[in-house]
Formats: structure tokens, sequence, C-alpha cells
């Protein structure tokens, strides 16, 4: 009996308790403020600078219009909150939304269609960049706007281009041979490598190059190919043959000893991201960026990447937050605004014909690249297996510990497994 | 007899109702996780649109995971080369420190402060002394003309790596645990050990040593739970590579959970390292309970 009496004693009080955590989500739901606007509540996971940068946009659009109040709201693990928040009300509602989610988001409803929208407004699906748009598409709905673009390209480093009467490489081949003679070795000790390989996470963009396939029409993998193996050779002709790279030179330089701008690396694949670190650290460092150079048959190729506004099925105001949208990605003089303030590139193609991107010579060879780049595949599983199987397969070759061969299949096997685990949920 | 009875019940009463806070919290935060735990693992959980009962088809997955086990060989490697090492090491060095002449404190705190350090931190400075090219152990390699491995990058030295990184950090705790365990051996035990010509080192073998059984015990669980779990060292030292030769359990089931939103599988994983985790206690506690030590 007295323990009967404790167990429903504690039953109760636990009951009050998980009450308790239930009910503290409400507060942050938008509504209606005091002088009639309505209140949005917009998340994103940027901090600092970022966060000034955001919060510069959504005053802008505060001013512009006396409907709408929207306020930024920093989650520094912005995800996580968003699941509770899709499940247990308290969701925002416009959201700040690595594009490449969409495919593991959108099945599962949390995500509300712009469609309807879009039509509506008459906007222009033409004035963004088709690949972009297809990252934030799930059965043929549109689930929101890209917000940046960004792709990677060639940096070289002029003075030493200069120094060794080269020019900036437009294919494989003259990569090869401007890397093959920066690169400088004192013994066992490398010095300067002509070309960083570091990451072997950019298998895929030269597998673009070569005019492969990451992924074929049947949802699995396709880069164990001719044009796969033909990359995975180029890399061994650099590593091995002309030892323009050793594994692990640039681990944990950090920024300011950044192996580019203190010299060590001669070129490297990468994006715009990186100029503000070179422009702060590089007083002597005199850089130049191309198009990444095309492969054997001149296809050429590079990651699309970037973010995106989205709409969460949770928002009370779809529609206010849809004008925000609206008005921050589909509009020239706010991307402007959005580019200027943050050195981002917007996802609106009108804003990027701007003077300020195509007579720059830094801003113009991106926006040539991002017309050929292409956006990872729309597959719920894409990034696991590209973490957990391709990349572990090639740093086994990198670190010559498996041929060719074995690679691309050893990764072709466990890639299949992961899609197929990973994939959308019927 | 009845007011025995009354009394015994008062205080029977007055005990639950004392550690009812205790053991609401403990039922709060332990108990009712693990029991949801363990009901998701036979679910398809992905926290936002699905829950429904799948029976054994994630622990029928489990099995074919080679992921999975690989990380698993990964950290019962990391466990076999650290917590030998852990003991050993903590143990000489609570030995030395264990004396009472001046400076001691000094040196206790400095092998304590690498404990009191975030794991980031430190392995943002380790990476750094660990680079092929420039860090600083390689420099002293190559004084004595060797060409150092480049540490976190290679496949053979990238779990040589997290070890001396978390053997750094950890000495130091079960540098004071085993202080504590040194300081409650009793003197008469080495005095007539002394008395019978014992050496130092018979008085290790057949006082210290049993003696610190216990404080032994403690220290291997804890290194060996720890192991099982580890995730924030490789996580910054490695990010899992080269080759999935430093992921972990841990960040497995993590990304299974958060990144794939396949909650109910990264709980039939997450319940297969309790699992492990539980037998190696297990066996843990077998082998100490085998000599009980001498008072």
């Amino acid at each position: 009996m007295r323990k009967g009496l404790m167990v429903t004693l504690v039953i109760v009080m636990l009951g009050a308790l998980l009450a308790g955590c239930g009910g503290s989500n409400e507060g942050s739901q938008g509504s209606e403020g005091k002088d009639g606007k309505v209140q949005l509540t917009f998340w994103g996971d940027w901090g600092g600078e970022g966060q000034k940068q955001f919060e510069t946009m959504v005053d802008a659009f505060n001013q512009s219009q006396d409907k709408i109040e929207v306020k930024y709201v920093l989650q520094q693990d912005m995800i996580t909150k968003f699941l509770t928040a899709a499940t247990s009300g308290g969701s925002p509602d416009v959201l700040f939304w690595d594009r490449w989610r969409t495919s593991l988001y959108a099945p599962k409803n949390v995500l509300r269609p712009i469609d309807e929208y879009m039509t509506r407004d008459g906007i222009n699906a033409g004035d963004f960049y088709e690949e972009s748009l297809k990252e934030l598409t799930y059965n043929e709905q549109l689930y929101g706007l890209p917000l940046t673009v960004d792709a990677r390209a060639l940096f070289y480093n002029k003075k030493m281009f200069a120094e060794a009467g080269l020019e900036a490489p437009t294919n494989w081949d003259e990569l090869e041979k401007a890397a093959t003679a920066l690169t400088k070795w004192n013994g066992n000790k490398l010095e300067v490598a002509g070309f960083s390989m570091a990451d072997p996470g950019l298998f895929s963009m030269y597998l673009q190059q070569a005019g492969g396939q990451m992924l074929g029409e049947d949802g699995k993998t396709g880069f164990n190919s001719e044009q796969g193996k033909q990359v995975l050779k180029f890399w061994q002709r650099l590593l091995n043959d002309n030892k323009v790279y050793k594994v692990g030179f640039e681990e944990g330089l950090g920024e300011g000893n950044d192996a580019f701008v203190t010299g060590k690396v001669a070129m490297l694949y990468t994006g715009p991201w990186m100029m503000s670190t070179y422009n702060k650290y590089g007083k002597d460092l005199e850089y130049g960026i191309v198009p990444p150079p095309s492969g054997p048959k001149g296809d050429q190729g590079s990651v699309m990447g970037g973010f995106g506004l989205v709409i969460p099925q949770g928002s009370k105001h779809p529609e206010e937050a849809w004008e925000f949208i609206k008005w921050w990605t589909a509009n020239k003089d706010n991307a402007m605004l959005w580019a200027k303030t943050s050195l981002n590139m917007p996802g609106f193609k009108p804003a990027l014909e701007d003077d300020f991107f195509v007579a720059d010579p830094l801003w113009k060879p991106f926006t040539e690249t991002l017309e050929f780049a292409k956006t990872r595949p729309t597959h719920p599983g894409y990034s696991v297996m590209e973490e957990n199987a391709l990349i572990p397969s090639l740093e086994l070759l990198q670190q010559n510990k498996q041929g060719i061969e074995g690679t691309l299949k050893k990764a072709q096997e466990q890639g299949d497994k992961l899609l197929a685990d990973n994939a959308v949920v019927k | 007899m009845a007011s025995i009875n009354k009394l015994e019940r008062h205080q029977a009463r007055m005990g639950y109702l004392f550690i009812t806070p205790t053991m609401l919290l403990f039922a709060v935060f332990m108990v009712i996780p693990v029991v949801m735990a363990l009901y998701l693992s036979f679910t398809n959980y992905d926290v936002l649109s699905t829950n429904d009962w799948v029976g054994l088809e994630n622990y029928r997955r489990l099995i074919g995971d080679t992921l999975l086990w690989q990380t698993f060989v990964n950290v019962l490697f990391y466990a076999v080369v650290f917590v030998p090492f852990n003991i050993l090491i903590s143990l000489l060095l609570a030995m030395l420190l264990n004396k009472s002449k001046g400076g001691v404190k000094l040196f206790r705190t400095f092998y304590y402060l690498p404990t009191l350090t975030s794991a980031v931190a430190a392995a943002t400075v380790w990476i750094w002394m660990l680079h092929p090219e420039y860090g600083l152990i390689n420099g002293m390699l190559s004084y004595v003309g060797i060409a150092g491995p480049a540490w976190v990058s290679q496949t053979e030295t990238a779990m040589i790596s997290i070890i001396l990184m978390t053997l750094w950090q950890s000495v130091g705790s079960n540098m004071i645990i085993y202080l504590a365990g040194l300081q409650g051996v009793p003197d008469y035990l080495y005095e007539s050990a002394r008395l019978d010509g014992a050496s130092r080192f018979a008085c290790f073998r057949y006082i210290t040593w049993p003696q610190l059984r216990p404080t032994t015990f403690l220290v291997s669980i804890l290194a060996i739970i720890g192991a099982l779990q580890l995730f924030d060292q490789a996580f910054v030292l490695t990010q899992g590579g080269p080759a999935n030769v430093t992921k972990t359990p841990v960040y497995l089931i993590y990304q299974q959970g958060f990144n794939q939103l396949q909650m109910g599988y990264a709980s039939a994983q997450a319940f297969v390292l309790a699992m492990a985790i539980l037998i190696f206690s297990l066996i843990s506690m077998k082998l100490t309970k085998a000599e009980e030590p001498i008072v």
C-alpha cells in the first residue's frame, strides 16, 4: 500500500514536471503587435559579423513598409532547435536554410511550398540559377528562394606565377605543369606545395570536369566509371609522380598562418568566403582567381552551394513571411544591399550582373564559374555517402594504400548501401 | 510492538520523502529517457513525421552496418592502448607527488591543469604541435634524424595522436584519484614490511598495488566508459578521418540521429553502445573482485 502511494505521488509529480516542460515554448510565436503590425521571427545560425549583416537587412525591411515587423533571432544550434520547434510549436516564420537540407526535410512536411506565391506575384524563376532552385525543390514543389550562391574557383599566387613565367592554368595539363614547376622540396621537407590537395571532398568537382556523374539516374553512385578513374589517375600523377603536395601539409595552420597567405601553397580551390581572410592576413599576398581548369575533354565543373530562405509549416504568418523573403531575395536593390553588406554573392541573377561583380576581377571568375557549376545531387543520403564512404576510400588512395580500381569499387559498394539506408522513407 | 511498527512506518515515510527529489530527478533525466530510447529503437522515429513500430528492423540493419562495427574496433583499439597507459602514468605521477616536499603542490597543480582546459582549445594546440612540417614534435624528431609522420592525417598515427592528447588531458585527474588512494594506505603496513626487510619494489607489489585495487578499478572503469564514449577530441583533431580510422560510435549515432533524422535507428545503435559499456564494466568488476585488498 505504502509503496503504491509513493509511486502514485511520484507519477503525479512527474506529470506536473513534464507538463511544465511542454508548455514553455509558446511565448516566441509571432503575433499581432501593439501597433497592429505582424511580428515575424526569423531564425538563423550566423552570429558575430553575420548577425550584424542580417540585422542590417531586417532593419531595412522593417523601414520599407509599415505592416510587418521582423526580428532576427540567433540560434546557435538552429537545426536541433528547429526539430523541437517544428513538433511542439514555437516555430519561426522564416528560416535561414542550408539548401542541401531540403531533400531531407521537405519529405517530412515541415516546410511550406511557395509555388502558389511565385505564380501569384509573378516571380520569374529564370532570375535564379536553375541549379540553386533544384536544390530547394522536392517532388516538383519549390520550398524557398536562394539567398546566396557560391562555388569554388582556382586561387593562385600572382607573384609566384610571375617569377616562374607562368600563366594561370585553364586545363588539367596546364594545372599539372604549373603545380610541378612551383613545388619546392628541401630533402624530405615540403617547402612550397604547387597545388593544394588537402580536401578529397572536392572529388565531385574534378568528376564534373572529367564529364562524370556522382549519382546515376537510378539513385545509385555513378563515380565508379571511366571518368572517375581519370580523376584518380590525375590525382596520382600530382601526388606521386610530381609530388606537388604532401598529405596533412595544411592541417591546423589556422587563419593567420594559412598556407596560401604565407606562400606555402601556390594554388588552391576555394570560394569567395576566403577572400576576407586573405585580404586581412595577406598583406604581401597578391592573388588572382580563375574559373576551375577544364578536364581532358574540355568539360568544366564546380560545385554550387549556398543558402536560402524557407517558411516552416508551423509559421502562423506565411503570407508576411513570403513578403519578407521576396523583398530580400527577388529584388535587385535589396539583393545588392545584401551583397555589399555581407560580401556574399546573392542568389538573384540580375544583381550578379551589376558592375560590382562583373567589373571586379576577383568577382568575375566566380560569376563565370556559376554559369556551369552544379549543385550536389538531391538525395537525403548524399552527404553521408560522401563523408562515410567516398572520402575515406579516397584518403586511402591519397596515402598510397589503395589502388584506383579498389578505391572506386569500395566507395561504390559502401556508398550504394548508405544511399539506400538513408533514402526517403515512403 | 504496535508503537515500534508505527515508528518504523514514520521513519520509512520520511525516508521516502527525503529521497524523492533525487529519485525524481533521476527518473526524469535518466530512467525515462533510457526507457524511451529503448522503445524508440523499435520504431522508425524521425522527430518530425513518423513514429511507427518496426519491430526488429533496426537491429537487423545493425548487423550489416560495417561502419558501426568499425567504429567499435576503433574505440577498442583506443581503449586497449589508452587504459593501461592511463593507469601507469597517473599512478607513477601520484607516487612521485605523494611526498611532502616543498614545491610538490605546485607540480600537482601543473599536472592537473590540462584537465581544466577545454578539449576543443587543447586539440587546436595539439594539431599545431603535430603538424608534419612545422610542428614541435616532428621538429624534435628531426634533430635525431627521424622524419616524423603527418600525425593526424595518416591512418597509422591518427588514433595514436588522439591517445596522446587524451592521455595528456586525463592523467591529471586520475593522478588526484590515485593520490587520495595512496594517502589511504595505512602506514603500519609499510612499517612492518620494512621491519621484515622488504624491498621497495616488494612494498609496491604486495602493499601499494593491492591496497589501490578499488582505486584502480574506479580509474579503469571511468577510462573504459570514456573510451567507448570518445567524441570531442576525435572530432576536433581528425573529424573522424583519415579513412574512418578515428570515427567513434558516438559520432556515428549523432550523425544518424540528428543529421539524418533516423532517431529510431540511432537509438538502436546507442543501445548497442550501452550494452558494450555494461559488458566491459562487468568484466572489469569481475577482474577486480578476484583479489580483495588485504587490510
